[in-house]
């Protein structure tokens, strides 16, 4: 019942060695030169990150971690990946497609167990928990999924409701309420599109709708795959502010996994950028533009 | 691999059965799905219940002319029906209709991520998917058998009284001869009646979860639906036939 990861079909070539990456680093007044330019290039992204940042006040403490994890299908996907995001963080994974960013969100959702190393949720290891265990764990966290993943023979309502009829004792009344107020916070007027079906959405409802049901629950963390990917500039803008907007307004923690670097220096605490299997890079959007490794700067040189 | 796919199945079907039992109950669910499964192939199975009827009671008149001994058509049609062609072409019937709609429905559902969803949601998919099937086919089988045989029985009478010439009381009275001759069960229900209804439950077990096996297990995207619903046909065809022939030999072991 799991899933195959993305396949690598198309990826370019990898990081280059450390070897290279040493030499490069001698090249300073080239190096300098690029990063006043990605400064220039991102400059209003990383202001509005800072912003974010500073509002938020992150904690110290670490809600999702995980720890030198390793994982294999018919091929490594991963390779002893470490990531922690602290509670009211808004961490973006990125990189190429095929890496196996994916990955990473079901390795927290414990859809994949992985074969070395430990996932914790809230201090919790989730290693070893069996399904039922797991579909509790569950409940502390919101997915959006990259096709909004809506089931498609309930009402936009229905959806919505899913999460709150599940595992709450609300009455029918108090489901209405939340589910309008979710639709509100995702900018959709829920008389009008309550009634209507999934198929009868554009693509940025759906994802709209796809994070209402996501955080019908109040869950403690959202998980975003490729939230933007498929959507025009302007409603790609929509969505960058509206993961924002949770962040800020209901200090969730976030995990955004994606490869639009754009939107992630908007939204972003903390970039991690993976690369053949493993995090090449972790750190600040700030402190991505400034990285002198040769490969985040041809990635964020590829924008 | 093959015995892999095996063991998931019946893993499948065991988890399915034990969630029969286990709250929440989506009786919501298993209502809609009583409506797909049993309702909406209402039509189908009767149009081909009669059909088969009469069709029996035409060659068996042939056969019988040979004995004189047209007066027991209706014994012949009514033990053909209730034991054997009821249930197995109405389950064939079903495992084409429904059974395919089944593993097309959850097979999309598992290429466009909604089974994904349903477990990050904290729901287990088979409890919400697959038992509520399972539960609908369980009930709703033995009631089309039952229309099925007795359509059946009424169109070997069309036969038996227009072309043979056989009274409409007495094809009955034969019928219920048949019937009888096989001794009851706890003294009231005939042992045909018994025997006609275990098959189609288990048959409505085999449709709705080969259906579902192949549904959750749909890779390859819109491709991969396709496979699932052609496989769902052909394994589950060949195994109500299968099935079929050593439940009958158990069955007519216990009640001959």
């Amino acid at each position: 019942m799991t899933d195959a990861p993305d396949d690598t079909k198309g990826a370019p070539a990898p990081a280059a060695s450390q070897e290279e990456r040493r030499r490069d680093s001698d090249d300073g007044p080239r190096l300098r030169r690029a990063e006043d330019e990605l400064r220039a290039r991102f400059g209003e992204e990383l202001r509005e990150g800072e912003e974010a940042q500073e509002r938020v006040g992150v904690s110290r403490e670490a809600i999702v971690e995980l720890q030198h994890v390793s994982l294999s299908f018919d091929r490594p996907i991963l390779e002893n990946v470490s990531l922690v995001a602290r509670r009211g963080e808004t961490v973006v994974i990125a990189g190429e497609s095929g890496t196996g960013k994916s990955t990473i969100l079901k390795l927290i959702l414990r859809l994949l167990q992985p074969d070395s190393g430990r996932v914790l949720i809230d201090g919790e290891v989730i290693n070893d928990v069996t399904y039922e265990e797991a579909l509790v764990i569950r409940q502390k966290m919101g997915m959006v999924f990259q096709g909004a993943a809506l089931f498609d023979s309930m009402s936009v309502f229905e959806n919505v409701a899913f999460p709150l009829r599940e595992h709450t004792q609300l009455s029918d009344e108090e489901i209405e309420a939340r589910v309008r107020e979710k639709l509100e916070f995702v900018d959709l007027e829920p008389d009008r599109v309550m009634e209507q079906l999934p198929a009868q959405l554009s693509g940025g409802m759906k994802k709209r709708v796809g994070i209402a049901r996501g955080m019908a629950a109040n869950p403690a963390i959202m998980l975003y795959d490729e939230p933007t990917s498929g959507l025009d500039p302007l409603t790609t803008g929509t969505i960058t502010r509206l993961i924002i907007k949770l962040q800020r307004e209901l200090k969730v923690t976030s995990v955004v996994v994606t490869h639009d670097i754009r939107s992630a220096f908007r939204m972003a605490t903390r970039i991690a950028l993976l690369a053949e299997r493993k995090i090449v890079f972790s750190g600040s959007p700030e402190e991505m533009t400034a990285s002198q490794d040769r490969y985040v700067q041809d990635f964020l040189g590829g924008v | 691999m093959r015995v892999l796919a095996v063991q998931q199945y019946f893993g499948l079907a065991a988890k399915a059965i034990r969630f029969i039992f286990a709250r929440p109950f989506y009786i919501g669910d298993v209502i809609q799905q009583m409506d797909e499964i049993g309702v909406q192939s209402l039509g189908i199975v009767l149009l081909t219940g009669f059909f088969t009827g009469m069709v029996l009671a035409l060659q068996t008149s042939v056969q019988m002319a040979q004995f004189g001994a047209t007066m027991y058509i209706g014994r012949l049609v009514t033990a053909s029906m209730i034991r054997e062609l009821g249930p197995v072409l109405a389950a064939i019937l079903v495992a084409g209709r429904v059974g395919s709609g089944i593993a097309a429905q959850i097979g999309s559902m598992r290429v466009t991520e909604q089974i994904d969803a349903l477990n990050t949601l904290g729901v287990d998919p088979i409890k919400k998917l697959v038992t509520p099937r399972l539960v609908a086919a369980l009930v709703m089988m033995p009631v089309l058998t039952i229309l099925s045989d007795t359509v059946g029985i009424g169109g070997g009478n069309v036969i038996a009284s227009v072309y043979v010439g056989i009274p409409t009381t007495l094809y009955w009275r034969t019928v219920w001869e048949q019937v009888a001759s096989s001794g009851f069960v706890l003294h009231y229900i005939p042992t045909d009646f018994v025997q006609g209804l275990i098959k189609p439950f288990v048959f409505g077990g085999i449709i709705a979860i080969t259906g579902c096996f192949f549904g959750i297990n749909t890779k390859g995207g819109t491709e991969g639906v396709g496979h699932a619903t052609t496989r769902t046909v052909v394994v589950a065809s060949v195994l109500i036939l299968v099935v079929d022939y050593f439940l009958t030999q158990v069955l007519l072991f216990l009640f001959g």
